[in-house]
Parts: structure tokens; C-alpha cells; sequence
């Protein structure tokens, strides 16, 4: 089976990381993952999206994909078309407060994540995008988080190896909050 | 061997390095520029020579140089550089030089370019087209060996999607049969010695030793890249048997055409698809025999309607062509537009069946 997730935010909040974080921890678990991403020349502020795609055999997903399994929300700004594509029942990861869980579609099961308050105990005020990803792979169980920790490392380039701790501390922190909501109640 | 997660830029590059292509030169043109930072981090690695050229121009002269010489060599670019490179690559074509072209084309607009040629005198240039990254890596092998079992200078038409997703690849080196010795290649030796040689579009030959003259040579020529064009069509389908419709596109474009179709038979749809893997040698012969019978061939591409010549040409009948593809850029011109989307797709061939 292929899982398919779309993250959608904007620049600066570390969408591509995360979900570079993801595909390579997949990878390294022995599984094919396809990442495409699709973002502006901007640096922060501007759209960015990403979407990530796992399974046990070779790929038959497109790059642009035309429905998903799942998505992580970490900014309401240019979220809407992508989140029509999230199948009915999907997970959803929403950054509260960014995002209001109350205005996503009634048929997703979303799971509403304090990031940026989270972030912030944890000591990596800066890795947000590592608490939405570490609350996905806790509810998902799409890999292992010590393959996510080992990913994460790996992606960072010498000169910002002093940040691994942090946000090894951001992922633990995304994945110990496993509650969802029921939708509309 | 294991997977690893790697942009299909960096994936043709450690493809080509695997096929044994020792020489690379190129200018930066996004997307092309992924392939010439990776052939710079990993050729020289690998023993080989990566330059960054100081122009298109340089960079496939360059190429043909080190080709010449008899290293597996390569070169890239897109749109605007390959333009510029179409009188080299025809030189080569003329004079027999084989290389690689990398053309990471900024969508499907250059189509007429890659299969039509720029360049002067009676030459095509063998183009593959694929669909994905893993298609890619095979490509790219398969390529090295064309170019030298016809020696010719070779195309890959390549595209942002294929040059920026990351996909998990295995790449080991192919194996595609025996080739001929490179009994021609220049050694370096100059005048004096009586063993030099020439390699040269006109083929006249030295005083002391005439060549066959250009109206021998361009007739050998001409009758060698017909050999080919017999001999090198490659093309996939599926679900022509019987089909009322079949929608013919390549590269990219043909994985999202499948997949709708895929959904399409799965609602009843008596539809198939035809997938011309060489855009030169065109695969003809097949796609009259997959079209035969289809009340419409509907073709779809991100032009304003390039390959839709060559269908019209060999479709089963020409009547029963019709274009549903479109111009369709991103913002930034370096990306496609929605057009490159399966439910836009989808909406697509169902106006162009109804």
C-alpha cells in the first residue's frame, strides 16, 4: 500500500525539512518514498508545500499527486486546495493556532498540535516543523521515530550539527500528543 | 543494493558516471543546473573531468572534443542553451561523434527541438523520453550505449519533475550488449607520423589520403540514421486491444495519462494509452497498429501541438486525431502549470471522448 501526505505552510516554518526528514527516514527504513516539492523563490512568508509518498513496493504515485492519504497543516495561507485533496477519514496534522481545526472539512480526523508552544518548552523554539512531523509518525506510525532522529541528523549540514539535540527533543515532543478530536462534535 | 533517496538530477548523474562517462560540460540553466552540480561533486570522484563552461556553446564543443578522443562524454542544458548547441550537435551527427545530450527541458515545448533538430545537413538525434526518475536512470545507461553503437549524439528529454523529486533508486551499472571497437578515435598523434586521423563533417580526407567526400559520406549518413530509425523505436501501451479511445503522450506527461486511464478502464471506459519512449525513431509502425480501430486518438503534451505531428502522420486515420493538451507554465516559467495535474487530466480526455 502507498501512504501519501501533503504539508503545506509557508516558507521559514521548515516544511521542506520536514518532509525531506520523513522521505529519508522511510529510505533508510529499507521502503520507497518519493518527495516533490513545490515552493516559491521567496525565503519566508511565501508558499510552501511538499508532499511525500511510502510503500513497500516501487511507486506507481504520481508527482503531483492527485489525492492523499493524510496532510500536515502548518499554516492556514494557501492551504485550502491543497487540503480538498486529503481523502475522506484522512489524518490531519493542524498547527493550532495558525490553524483552526474548526474550519477544516468535517470528514478528516484532525489532530490539532500546539507547535509553536511546544517548540518552545522543548527548548527549539526554531523547530516547529519537527513537533508537526514527530506528532504525524506517532499517529501514523508511518517509521520508527529513531529513524526520524537518525534523519534528521543526517540532513544537517556540519555547520548546524549543535542544533541536533533540539530538535531531536522537538520530534519526542510532537509524538507525545496522540489525541485526536472528533471532528464536529 | 539498497534504495537511496535521491533528486533525478543526482540520480542521472551517479546513472551516466556508472555507464562509464568520464567527461561532462555544461553552462547552469535551471533545471538543467541540478545535473551540472552533481556531475561537479561526484565526476572528479569518480576520476573523471567535470567543467563548468563558459558558455553552451563552449560546453558541447567541449564535449565533442573529449568524445572524440574516446571518452564516454556528456552535456547538458535546456530551451535556450540546447539552441545554441544544435550546430555542434549536428557537426557530430555529420562527423560521427557520439555523446549524450541532457536536456532538462523547462517543460514539453521543446519537443520539435529535441526530434527535429537546429542544426544543418540530412541528421536526427535519437531522443528517449522518460516518464519518471527510475525510467530516468535506465535512460541515461541505455543512451551511453546508443551513442556508441551508432556513433551519434543522443538526447535525453528530461523535465523539472524529473530533474527536482526525490525517489528512492538502486544504481548499478547495465549491461546492453557488445559494441563496436572505437577504431576511429583521434590519439593524440599529430602530422609527421603517418597515423593520424581525421574526424570531419566533410570527410575528404588528407592530401595523402582521401576520404569517401561529402557526397559519399552524407549518403552513408543518411542511410545509417534510416537504419536507425528502423531499428531503435521503442514504445509502451496498454489496453489498445479493442480500445474506442487512445491517448498518446510522453515523457512526464504519459505517468499522469496512465494513471487516468487507469481509472478511466476502471469505470467502463473502453480506453487505452500509447507511449512513444523514443520520440526519434518516433514508434510509427506500432502506434498505427495501437490506433486501429480507435474512434479518437486524443494526444496530449504541454505544447501548443508538437508530437501531435508525428501521430497525425501514423495514426490508424488521421481523422480520429485530436489534440487535448495545452501550453501550461508556472509563474516562475521554470515549472508546468496546472495542465500537469490528473483530475485536469482526467477532465481532458473525458471532453475530448464525449
Amino acid at each position: 500500500m502507498e501512504r501519501e501526505v501533503i504539508v503545506t505552510g509557508v516558507g521559514g516554518q521548515g516544511i521542506q525539512l520536514l518532509a525531506k526528514t520523513l522521505a529519508l527516514a522511510a529510505t533508510r527504513e529499507g521502503r520507497h518514498a518519493m518527495l516533490s516539492a513545490d515552493y516559491g523563490g521567496e525565503m519566508r512568508g511565501g508558499p510552501s508545500k511538499a508532499s511525500v509518498v511510502i510503500g513497500d513496493a516501487p511507486l506507481r504515485a504520481l508527482p503531483v499527486l492527485p489525492s492523499a492519504w493524510s496532510a500536515i497543516v502548518a499554516h492556514h495561507r494557501f492551504s485550502e486546495g491543497v487540503l480538498e485533496r486529503v481523502r475522506p477519514g484522512g489524518p490531519v496534522i493542524a498547527n493550532v493556532p495558525l490553524v483552526d481545526p474548526a474550519a477544516l472539512r468535517a470528514d478528516l480526523v484532525v489532530h490539532p498540535v500546539d507547535a509553536a508552544a511546544l517548540a518552545k518548552e522543548a527548548g527549539a523554539p526554531q523547530a516547529v516543523g519537527f513537533v508537526l512531523l514527530g506528532a504525524y509518525v506517532a499517529i501514523t506510525g508511518l517509521v520508527p521515530q529513531e529513524s526520524l532522529v537518525a534523519a534528521m541528523e543526517e540532513l544537517l549540514p556540519p555547520y548546524r550539527r549543535q542544533h541536533a539535540p533540539a530538535n531531536a527533543r522537538a520530534l519526542a515532543a510532537g509524538a507525545s500528543l496522540t489525541t485526536a478530536v472528533a471532528h464536529g462534535s | 543494493m539498497g534504495l537511496e533517496l535521491l533528486e533525478g538530477s543526482t540520480a542521472i548523474a551517479r546513472s551516466a558516471i556508472a555507464a562509464g562517462c568520464g567527461f561532462f560540460a555544461g553552462y547552469p540553466m535551471s533545471p538543467f543546473t541540478g545535473l551540472l552540480e552533481s556531475m561537479s561533486r561526484e565526476l572528479p570522484a569518480a576520476g573523471g573531468v567535470c567543467l563548468n563552461a563558459e558558455s553552451e556553446i563552449e560546453g558541447v564543443n567541449m564535449t565533442l572534443g573529449a568524445a572524440a578522443a574516446g571518452a564516454r562524454a556528456a552535456t547538458g542544458s535546456c530551451g535556450q542553451g540546447i539552441a545554441l548547441m544544435q550546430e555542434a550537435i549536428a557537426e557530430a551527427a555529420l562527423n560521427e561523434t557520439p555523446f549524450v545530450v541532457f536536456n532538462m527541458a523547462r517543460n514539453q515545448q521543446d519537443y520539435f527541438q529535441a526530434t527535429r533538430g537546429g542544426g544543418w545537413g540530412d541528421y536526427r538525434t535519437i531522443t528517449l523520453a522518460p516518464k519518471d526518475v527510475p525510467e530516468a536512470v535506465e535512460h541515461t545507461q541505455l543512451l551511453f550505449h546508443l551513442a556508441d553503437k551508432h556513433r551519434a549524439p543522443v538526447m535525453l528529454y528530461g523535465d523539472p519533475l524529473l530533474a527536482q523529486t526525490r525517489v528512492g533508486v538502486s544504481i548499478e551499472p547495465r549491461d546492453f550488449g557488445s559494441l563496436p571497437p572505437k577504431d576511429w578515435v583521434l590519439d593524440g598523434t599529430g602530422g609527421g607520423t603517418g597515423h593520424s586521423r581525421q574526424v570531419w563533417t566533410w570527410a575528404m580526407g588528407k592530401a595523402t589520403d582521401p576520404g569517401p567526400g561529402p557526397d559519399r559520406h552524407w549518403r552513408s549518413i543518411a542511410a545509417k540514421f534510416d537504419a536507425i530509425a528502423a531499428a531503435e523505436a521503442r514504445h509502451e501501451q496498454a489496453y489498445v486491444e479493442g480500445a474506442e479511445t487512445v491517448v498518446v503522450s510522453f515523457g512526464s506527461a504519459a505517468k499522469f495519462v496512465e494513471h487516468v486511464v487507469d481509472e478511466l478502464r476502471a469505470e467502463g471506459h473502453r480506453i487505452g494509452w500509447f507511449r512513444p519512449v523514443t520520440l526519434w525513431p518516433f514508434p510509427g509502425a506500432a502506434l498505427t497498429a495501437a490506433t486501429r480501430g480507435a474512434r479518437q486518438v486524443l494526444v496530449f503534451e504541454l505544447n501548443a501541438g508538437q508530437m501531435l505531428d508525428d501521430v497525425r502522420i501514423h495514426a490508424a486515420d488521421r481523422d480520429a486525431v485530436r489534440f487535448i493538451g495545452g501550453v501550461s507554465i508556472s509563474e516562475s516559467g521554470l515549472a508546468y502549470g496546472e495542465l500537469m495535474d490528473a483530475p485536469v487530466i482526467r477532465t481532458r480526455i473525458l471532453e475530448g471522448v464525449a
